[in-house]
Parts: C-alpha cells; sequence; structure tokens
C-alpha cells in the first residue's frame, strides 16, 4: 500500500474517531444536564465533560493546558526542522502532554464516579476513547448519579427589598451582591444582606461551611470590595478605606506572628503600623503598655511569641488589632484551639471590649458555651444557588424562636446543606427572614 | 471627618520597622548560620580550586566558575523561603497598612547585609587557603576590592532573584522545587564552563552566573594567562618510543632546561584568548550593569507578584 493511501486511510480513521467521539460527547453532556452543543467546540468540550465529572477545577486547568499544548505545537510546526526553538518548543509540547494525560486521569476518574462505573473503564477510556464514548452516551444504563442543574441555573430564593437604615452611632451593612468572576462565569458569593449593628453590641456570626462568612466579613471591613454600603458611625468605609481600614480591627483564625520576636516587639511594630504617625514615641510605648496590662501579657512582654500559651498568643494577637482602638473587631474563630475555660475567658475579655462601645463580630463553630456574652446573631446560609444568604439578623433569643431550636449547634444543622449532614433548610429560613425584612419595611411605609 | 485625616507611616518609616524585625530574626531565628556556612563552602571550593585560580587559563576559569557558583549559592539560600515562609504574616500586615514595597525593601537592605558579610567571608577564606589574588585592578585601586564588588553584586542578584521566586510561590516545598532548577539552569547557561551554540548563547545573557564569572575572568586576567593544556597532553606522550629513542621527553627536557616551557604555555594562552574576558574596565563595569539591572528588575517583579497577596486564598 503506498504513503498516499496509508495518509488517506489515516485521516478517515481519524475523522470516524472525532465523529464518534463527538456524537458521544453529545449524549453524555445531555445526560448531564449540560448544554450538549459544546461538544463541538474543542477545549470547551473537555471542560464541560470535567464539570460533568463534578472535576470542574481540573477541567480548567485540562483546558488550559490543552490550549497551551496546542500553541506548543503550532510552534514546533512552524520552527525549522532540527533548530533548537523546534527542540524546545517539542520539549515543552511533551511536558505539556504528560500533565495532561494526568489531568485526564482525574477526569475520567471522576466520570467513573458519578455514572457509578468501575475505574477499569478508565483503561478504556485512554485506549479507546472514541468507542467508549458512544457506548456512555447512548447506552441507557449509564447513567450520571447527579445532573449539573440548580447552582448553574438557579437564581436562589426570594430577595428581600429595600436596605437597612443608617445607625449614626453603629455599623450599617447593605451588601446587595458580592460576585467573582470565576473562569468566564459570574459567581455570587453573597446577596442581599442587610442589617444596622449598634455600638457597644457583641454579634455572634453563625454559618455553615461555604456559606460566606469570611466573605462577608472581608467586604464588611472593605478587604474585599462588594457591590455594597458599609457606613461606620455614618463615614463610608468603601469610599475611604485607606484611612477607616485603621478603625477596623480583624483578627485572623490562625495566630500570624513571627514566633522569634518578643511579645513586647511583636505589639510595638504592630503600634507603629497602625498608630496615627502623629503619636509620639512615648505615647505609642505607653499606649503598648496598657494593652500588655489590659490583655494580661504584661508578665510575658520580654517571652518570644514562639513560648507562649495559645491563649496567651491568641490575646496577644487580638491585642494588634486592639491597639489601634478601633470601633469595629472582628475575630474569626478566636476560640480554636483553646479549651473551655480560657475560651470564655477570651470571650468575656471581648464582651467588656464590646461594652466599652465597640461593635465585636465573632464567628465560632462552639457558640453555644459562651451564646450568654453574645447580644445578636447573623445566620448566614447557603442557598440552593450555593451563594451565602442571610437567614437571620436580630437579638440570640428570638433566633431560637424564629428556628424553631434551641441551640445554636441545631439551628447550624438545620440550615447545612444535606449532604453536610444538615436539613438542607437554609431556602426556607432565607425566604422567611426576606419577607420578613420586606413585611417590615412596608409596614415602616 | 476629622478622624479620616489622620496619616500613618509612610514607605520608609515602614521600612526600617520591618527592617527592625529582620534582624531580630537574624539573631533569634537562627538566620546567621548562613555565614558560617558561606565559610565552610567557600573553604571546600578553595581547597579544591584555589591552587591554579588566577595562575592558568583553565584554573582561573575552572576557579571563577566555582567563585560564582559559591555566590548563586549562597544567594539562593539566603533568601529562598524568607517570604514564602511567613506569606500569612505578610498578608496580614499587608491588611494593617503594611506596604509591600517597604516590606521588600527592607529585605533588600538585610539581605545586602548578609550577602555583603558573605562576601568578606569567601575572600577571607580564599586569602587563608593560600588563593593567590590577581596583582592589577581594573576600576578601583585594590584588586580585591573589584573581585569583592564582583562577587557581592553575584551574591546578591542571586539572592533577589530567590527573593523574587519567594514572592512569587506560595509555599516552601514550591521554592525548595524551583530552586534546584533554577540552579542548574544558572550554571549550564553560564556561558563560559560548558560549550553552548547557536541561540543557547544568547540565553546566557539572562543569567547572573554569565555576567559573574565573565567579570571574574575579565579581573583575574584570563587572557595573559598561561594555557597548560598542551603540555600537559604534551607530557602524557613522554614515555612514547621511537627507534629506541624517547622524543618526546628528550623535548620536554630541553624545552624545562631551556625555558621554552613558558613560552610554549604563554603562546598556547594567547592562542586560547576569550576577547568576552578581555582585561578592560569597561568590560568589568558592563557586567556589573546587568548584574544591578537584573537586581532592580527582580525586586521590581517581587513587589508586583506580592502586591497581589490579598488574592491568597485561605
Amino acid at each position: 500500500m503506498g504513503e498516499t493511501s496509508m495518509m488517506a486511510l489515516d485521516t478517515i480513521f481519524s475523522f470516524i474517531s472525532w465523529l464518534c467521539m463527538t456524537a458521544g460527547y453529545y449524549m453524555i453532556l445531555k445526560k448531564c444536564g449540560a448544554r450538549p452543543v459544546y461538544c463541538l467546540v474543542p477545549f470547551v468540550r473537555e471542560y464541560e465533560i470535567s464539570k460533568c465529572a463534578d472535576r470542574e477545577k481540573e477541567g480548567r486547568t485540562f483546558a488550559v493546558l490543552s490550549v497551551i499544548s496546542g500553541i506548543f505545537w503550532i510552534g514546533f510546526k512552524l520552527s525549522p526542522e532540527g533548530s533548537y526553538v523546534a527542540v524546545v518548543f517539542e520539549v515543552a509540547e511533551v511536558a505539556a502532554y504528560l500533565a495532561l494525560i494526568l489531568y485526564q486521569v482525574r477526569i475520567y476518574n471522576g466520570l467513573c464516579q458519578i455514572f457509578n462505573r468501575r475505574r477499569r473503564w478508565l483503561w478504556a477510556w485512554f485506549f479507546c476513547e472514541p468507542l467508549t464514548c458512544l457506548i456512555w452516551g447512548f447506552n441507557s444504563d449509564f447513567k450520571p448519579s447527579r445532573k449539573l442543574g440548580a447552582k448553574d441555573k438557579n437564581e436562589g430564593v426570594l430577595v428581600s427589598e429595600g436596605g437597612a437604615a443608617a445607625l449614626d452611632d453603629g455599623l450599617t451593612v447593605n451588601i446587595e451582591k458580592r460576585t467573582v468572576i470565576d473562569f468566564f462565569r459570574k459567581k455570587d458569593l453573597l446577596k442581599d444582606i442587610h442589617m444596622s449593628i449598634p455600638e457597644g453590641h457583641m454579634v455572634l456570626l453563625l454559618g455553615g461551611s461555604g456559606a460566606g462568612k469570611t466573605t462577608f466579613v472581608n467586604a464588611v471591613t472593605g478587604y474585599e470590595k462588594a457591590d455594597a454600603t458599609i457606613l461606620l458611625r455614618n463615614n463610608d468605609l468603601y469610599e475611604d478605606y485607606k484611612k477607616m481600614k485603621y478603625d477596623v480591627g480583624f483578627v485572623p483564625q490562625l495566630d500570624l506572628m513571627r514566633g522569634y520576636d518578643t511579645v513586647i516587639r511583636t505589639l510595638s511594630d504592630a503600634a507603629a503600623l497602625r498608630l496615627p504617625a502623629s503619636t509620639t514615641v512615648h505615647d505609642r510605648r505607653k499606649r503598648v503598655h496598657e494593652v500588655l496590662e489590659e490583655f494580661g501579657l504584661a508578665a510575658v512582654s520580654n517571652s518570644m511569641v514562639e513560648k507562649l500559651s495559645g491563649g496567651q498568643r491568641k490575646r496577644l494577637s487580638i491585642a494588634m488589632e486592639f491597639i489601634s482602638d478601633p470601633s469595629l473587631f472582628i475575630l474569626d474563630e478566636p476560640d480554636s484551639g483553646l479549651d473551655g475555660v480560657v475560651a470564655r475567658g477570651l470571650f468575656e475579655k471581648l464582651r467588656a471590649i464590646a461594652d466599652s462601645g465597640k461593635i465585636v463580630v465573632v464567628i465560632t463553630h462552639t457558640p453555644d458555651r459562651v451564646i450568654d456574652l453574645f447580644d445578636d446573631v447573623i445566620v448566614l446560609a447557603k442557598d440552593s444557588s450555593r451563594t451565602g444568604r442571610l437567614a437571620y439578623y436580630g437579638p440570640v433569643k428570638d433566633a431560637y424562636t424564629y428556628f424553631g431550636k434551641d441551640s445554636m449547634e441545631e439551628i447550624l444543622l438545620t440550615i447545612n446543606q444535606k449532604e453536610e449532614g444538615g436539613e438542607g433548610r437554609a431556602d426556607d429560613f432565607v425566604a422567611k427572614y426576606a419577607g420578613l425584612i420586606t413585611e417590615s419595611e412596608k409596614k415602616a411605609g | 471627618m476629622e478622624e479620616n485625616r489622620i496619616k500613618h507611616r509612610g514607605r520608609v518609616p515602614q521600612v526600617f520597622i520591618c527592617l527592625g524585625k529582620l534582624f531580630r530574626m537574624f539573631i533569634f531565628q537562627n538566620d546567621w548560620k548562613v555565614l558560617p556556612m558561606s565559610a565552610v563552602i567557600a573553604g571546600l571550593v578553595s581547597f579544591v580550586v584555589g591552587a591554579n585560580l588566577f595562575k592558568t587559563q583553565e584554573g582561573t576559569l575552572i576557579g571563577t566558575f566555582a567563585l560564582a557558583c559559591i555566590c548563586i549559592w549562597n544567594g539562593f539560600f539566603n533568601s529562598i523561603q524568607v517570604i514564602c515562609r511567613e506569606r500569612p504574616i505578610v498578608k496580614r500586615e499587608h491588611r494593617s497598612g503594611m506596604h509591600i514595597s517597604s516590606y521588600i525593601m527592607a529585605h533588600m537592605i538585610y539581605q545586602a547585609f548578609l550577602c555583603l558579610c558573605q562576601t568578606v567571608i569567601t575572600i577571607f577564606i580564599c586569602q587563608l587557603t593560600g588563593v593567590t589574588f590577581p596583582a592589577e585592578s581594573l576600576i578601583t585601586s585594590d584588586p580585591i576590592l573589584d573581585i569583592g564588588i564582583t562577587l557581592f553584586l553575584t551574591t546578591y542578584c542571586a539572592d533577589i532573584m530567590a527573593l523574587m521566586i519567594s514572592a512569587i510561590v506560595h509555599t516552601t516545598t514550591t521554592a525548595m522545587t524551583v530552586m534546584p532548577f533554577m540552579l542548574i539552569f544558572q550554571l549550564v547557561f553560564s556561558g563560559g564552563f560548558f560549550q553552548l551554540e547557536g541561540f543557547t548563547v544568547k540565553i546566557t545573557n539572562f543569567t547572573v552566573a554569565k555576567w559573574g564569572l565573565t567579570a571574574l575572568c575579565s579581573q583575574g586576567n584570563y587572557n595573559a594567562r598561561p594555557m597548560v593544556t598542551l603540555w600537559n597532553a604534551i607530557s602524557k606522550l613522554q614515555n612514547m618510543e621511537m627507534d629506541g629513542e624517547r622524543p618526546v621527553l628528550e623535548f620536554m627536557r630541553y624545552a624545562q632546561d631551556s625555558g621554552l616551557k613558558d613560552q610554549i604555555l604563554i603562546w598556547s594562552g594567547m592562542q586560547n584568548q576569550n576577547p568576552v574576558y578581555a582585561f578592560d574596565p569597561l568590560n568589568v563595569l558592563k557586567c556589573w550593569g546587568f548584574l544591578i539591572l537584573f537586581i532592580l528588575l527582580y525586586a521590581a517583579v517581587a513587589v508586583i507578584f506580592l502586591e497581589f497577596i490579598d488574592k491568597d486564598k485561605r
């Protein structure tokens, strides 16, 4: 058989393979609830299949790597044969191809899981992809255990009308939306969150995993701006963030301090960064010593941070933010890793800070042991569109009645998704709360 | 809004705040260990290649390549982990108002101090192990100072490159994975030690090793040094017999007795001259210029990448 005939046969074979794969992918995408027409678009097809396989992250990398690999291939073809450039392109293409294989394994593995098939199908996908595509696409026994649906199409539940009225002495949060562009797609992280927190209140921020607690905190502090208006003592935090950020203290979950530095130096550096430039050295030192006394760290002021106990380290982390005397104080799980007694002591300290006229917002996963110290609770929940929504904001006592539960942990279980072991009633309470707000707005005229 | 007019510390005072932290780390976090480590490395290298350094062309090329390697090794190890190991802390401090440019500038000053100490140590150890430094200088009045500046700039340039990598990557594991590749790249594409052809020669222009090595060879007056490879090759044939005689051995004896050997070595060196290593102040200044340019470039890239630290996921 001549070389021309071989080439013709090869082309025909390639075309038939492509046809089989496209037809198979069309049916698989259809079964998974994706848009089947994407089977015709190179790179996008692989990304959509990865979404079907619940391996979206891998699919993105795969699609990007495919594009890069394609560029290397074109570069190789256009370079003079045997040249260094051609060699570089070829080596790069091989490297990209190896990475592609790895990602392909992950995606096919995900497909096997979603379609409840054994892993041995991976071999079929690798060595006979066109036929495997046809089988999985056209055989009605091959059904995905879950479809792409709610999270891509659902707009979420009812949205309340209007916003929270501004407080002269407090924090006013009116978040319309917090959106991110994720791989060319718009994704709502938070929606429709309105509240006013008066000064002197200590507020619990409750929510399950992925409910948007950190996103909410970042939006409120102005660290990651949302489509929102955040007023602190009637000053717009977003408009003058560079200056107002010193009026907001955020204590991260982890004790992010250098272990090989003394307590007093750590606090002095924090003071130098956070206090106004006009503060004299004397005043700064005075403030540092005041805060050391206030947080019970005076005795260990010359100790290395790494030598401190968990409770002391947490207090130092809080003191670093407290040094600038902020009006709004937000703490992300300050009690993580602390035993009950130490945690109680810490929350009592936070209560004292709130009583001095500050707003204290605390995220914690063990709220019931210290719930008596809180005034209000914010309950954030992930609705059916997987957007963080406000399910409740108000006094702690009313929250029990509103949710019909006896503890905060039970409330959390109610709003958590079923796959997280919860009751999956987030949408009900989001809608209920949005309805309540709309009703009260109407009553208020 | 009176409160909003309050000014906080600007970039320059923040540099000193960060610098204070870094020097405390130097003492308390055992960062000082890089100094004795550099002494050990310098000792080892000068023990192996120091004998012929700045004496013959081969010894100069191998020795200066080894010196450039010491510099790159020291520079890389000084800073490859310094930013990525405390990335969450930097993020927190940035959130509290710390400027990234101040943070990087503080690191640059601190790393300059480390590199300077390492350069002094390296030269001291080389002298201690009997390395003969060139007698003539090109830029300053002291040839050792000239070489010291080159060693410092090479170390510092590698250091800031590693700082840049440390600012780009998110974990120490990634940094330590990337480092060997960067090291190999620097050594292979140094442009002097390994024979390269075609466009790969152009790649050498982007390495710290090339400019460090070129400057050191120029300062060591590579082109005026004798070449011993030819004589060594001849000496391997000294026992070859022809008609019961050993003509090569006889020639070697004659050359040694008459002083012809030195002429052969010098003549052979003249045939092996490399214009890139010309004993010319402009040549050295050009190398220093490139190293300084790279330092500034790497520092700028580090600042740009670290400005996006807020995007780090938890």
